[in-house]
């Protein structure tokens, strides 16, 4: 967590230790920290203060945009539209809705692994009622084109399908490219507090002016009623420190991380063989690159580097001896080989030169010696047991 | 749940590794749910094992059972590698979580076969 960011947390527990909905002046000067933080995360939104909903993080901000929206508007209809990439936050709740009766259409993406817009256009359907379509993608990274989702929208509202909300998971976006919801054109959006440096458990949903939502806690009148709960004081003025930190140097962190990553991916191709890049070379967020290393398993990896305090990410998972390879890049029609030996590396404002050259030294030994032990690059001589 | 000192060692500096060039039988076995493959070469001399190499693919309970099984095995008679059992290895490895025990019975089950092939030789 950036050090700024701690003493803002710190100063809500210490100093601002009423609630915020209570009359009295503790209650009140904590009221007015949240309405500051609100408006940080509002400029970092582009929104308007009160279109600003804290929540828990980017989780319940998915839950409450895509029920909420959904529930508010069964009148109008039962469709959603999708993408074959979600986070499970919204893949979850799609398919939740979708046992209790909704109609869930999933478009599939390109093999770099971004949505078609002909198929988003296809998808929609005169009962549909919301789009909900990630603004970049949290394993490979890849940037959806909401602003033209966000065209496809405005047309079909002004040849009255007024009920068509769009919904944009930003979690993963925030902080590293523009998240303006003027310039994207959604209706709903999710951010996450700890994508930012602030502390996990905070997060926001931007819910655009006239957009009804069905509230999903219920029992108080906090967040305009829609999401009942005593704020996190703490958490949230964090967050809203972390907002305007992550807006100002917005461009200085981006190239940083940019510089960093091209460097890291450029090494590793140079220096590991059979290695395939996930995801695409442009439309992509600057500080993250996802590997797929053929021969081994992600797992192994991961553990191995973590052992040598590297910490990456896999999206595959083998419970139970049920494998469950990473849906992301699955969908890029990569095979169970590659989906299994996949790896998120991503890189924030506190690495540096050196961590790279680390990185890539102790991932090209771990790389060496897990191939060294598997069976699958070898050709063997001897006969396999039926 | 935390993986042992004993697992982090294997996975880090796996034992045995590679397959014996002058090996007895050749057994391998792949778990056809997750894919997970173990490779297991035995050199025999009468009833005793004198060597064992392993190949691995798979999540790290995988790579780390077939480490440990081949250091378990060297100097066992075929007779009391029949009766390894699963949570006897699944406690040489310093404790599996329990929706990876699978990586355990892989393991014995190749063991298995490759003895099987021996009683046949």
């Amino acid at each position: 967590m950036d050090k700024r960011v701690a003493d803002e947390l710190i100063r809500g527990l210490t100093d601002l230790f009423g609630n915020a909905s209570s009359v009295h002046v503790y209650g009140q000067k904590a009221r007015a920290a949240v309405d500051r933080a609100r408006r940080e995360v509002g400029q970092l939104t582009g929104a308007r203060q009160n279109e600003i909903v804290f929540v828990s993080g980017g989780t319940e901000a998915n839950n409450l945009a895509i029920r909420g929206v959904c529930e508010a508007s069964i009148p109008h209809g039962r469709h959603i539209v999708t993408s074959a990439i979600e986070h499970p936050s919204v893949a979850g709740v799609c398919d939740s809705l979708e046992k209790r009766g909704w109609e869930v259409s999933r478009v599939p993406v390109s093999e770099k692994g971004i949505v078609r817009i002909a198929d988003v256009r296809e998808a929609i359907r005169p009962d549909t009622v919301l789009i909900t379509v990630m603004l970049a993608n949290n394993e490979i990274g890849t940037i959806q084109p909401i602003s033209e989702i966000s065209k496809l929208v405005r047309k079909r509202r002004e040849a009255g399908h007024q009920n068509l909300r769009l919904h944009t998971d930003a979690v993963q976006a925030a902080g590293r490219i523009d998240l303006n919801v003027d310039h994207l054109g959604c209706d709903l959006l999710s951010i996450s507090g700890h994508k930012i440096y602030a502390p996990k458990g905070v997060g926001a949903l931007y819910v655009r002016r006239g957009v009804r939502l069905a509230p999903q806690n219920i029992g108080g009148h906090q967040e305009r009623e829609r999401r009942g709960g005593t704020e996190n004081v703490p958490a949230i003025m964090a967050f809203g420190e972390a907002a305007k930190i992550s807006r100002e140097e917005l461009v200085v962190r981006t190239e940083h991380v940019r510089r960093l990553r091209d460097q890291f991916e450029s090494e590793v191709q140079k220096r590991i063989e059979d290695v395939v890049l996930n995801g695409d070379r442009d439309a992509r967020l600057p500080h993250l690159t996802n590997f797929s290393f053929r021969y081994i398993e992600g797992e192994g990896l991961l553990i191995n580097l973590d052992l040598q305090g590297v910490a990456v990410s896999t999206g595959s998972a083998c419970s139970s001896g049920t494998l469950e390879p990473s849906p992301v890049i699955r969908a890029l029609g990569r095979d169970d080989e590659l989906a299994r030996g996949s790896i998120r590396f991503s890189f924030g404002k506190d690495n540096t030169d050196d961590d790279v050259d680390y990185v890539v030294e102790i991932l090209a030994d771990a790389v060496a010696r897990l191939r060294e032990l598997s069976p699958l690059n070898k050709q063997f001589v001897t006969s396999q047991t039926p | 749940m935390v993986y042992s000192t004993t697992f982090k060692d294997h996975l880090a500096h796996p034992r045995n590794v590679g397959e014996l060039s002058d090996a007895t039988v050749v057994a391998e076995e792949t778990n056809p749910i997750c894919g997970d493959r173990l490779r297991l070469s035995l050199a025999i001399d009468g009833e005793r094992i004198k060597a064992a190499k392993y190949l691995a693919y798979g999540c790290p309970p995988t790579l780390v059972s077939g480490s440990v099984l081949t250091e378990l095995l060297v100097g066992k008679t075929i007779s009391e590698a029949l009766v390894i059992t699963r949570s006897e290895l699944i406690e040489l490895v310093g404790g599996l979580p329990s929706r990876k025990h699978h990586a355990a019975s892989l393991a014995l089950e190749t063991l298995g076969a490759a003895l099987r092939q021996a009683s046949e030789v």
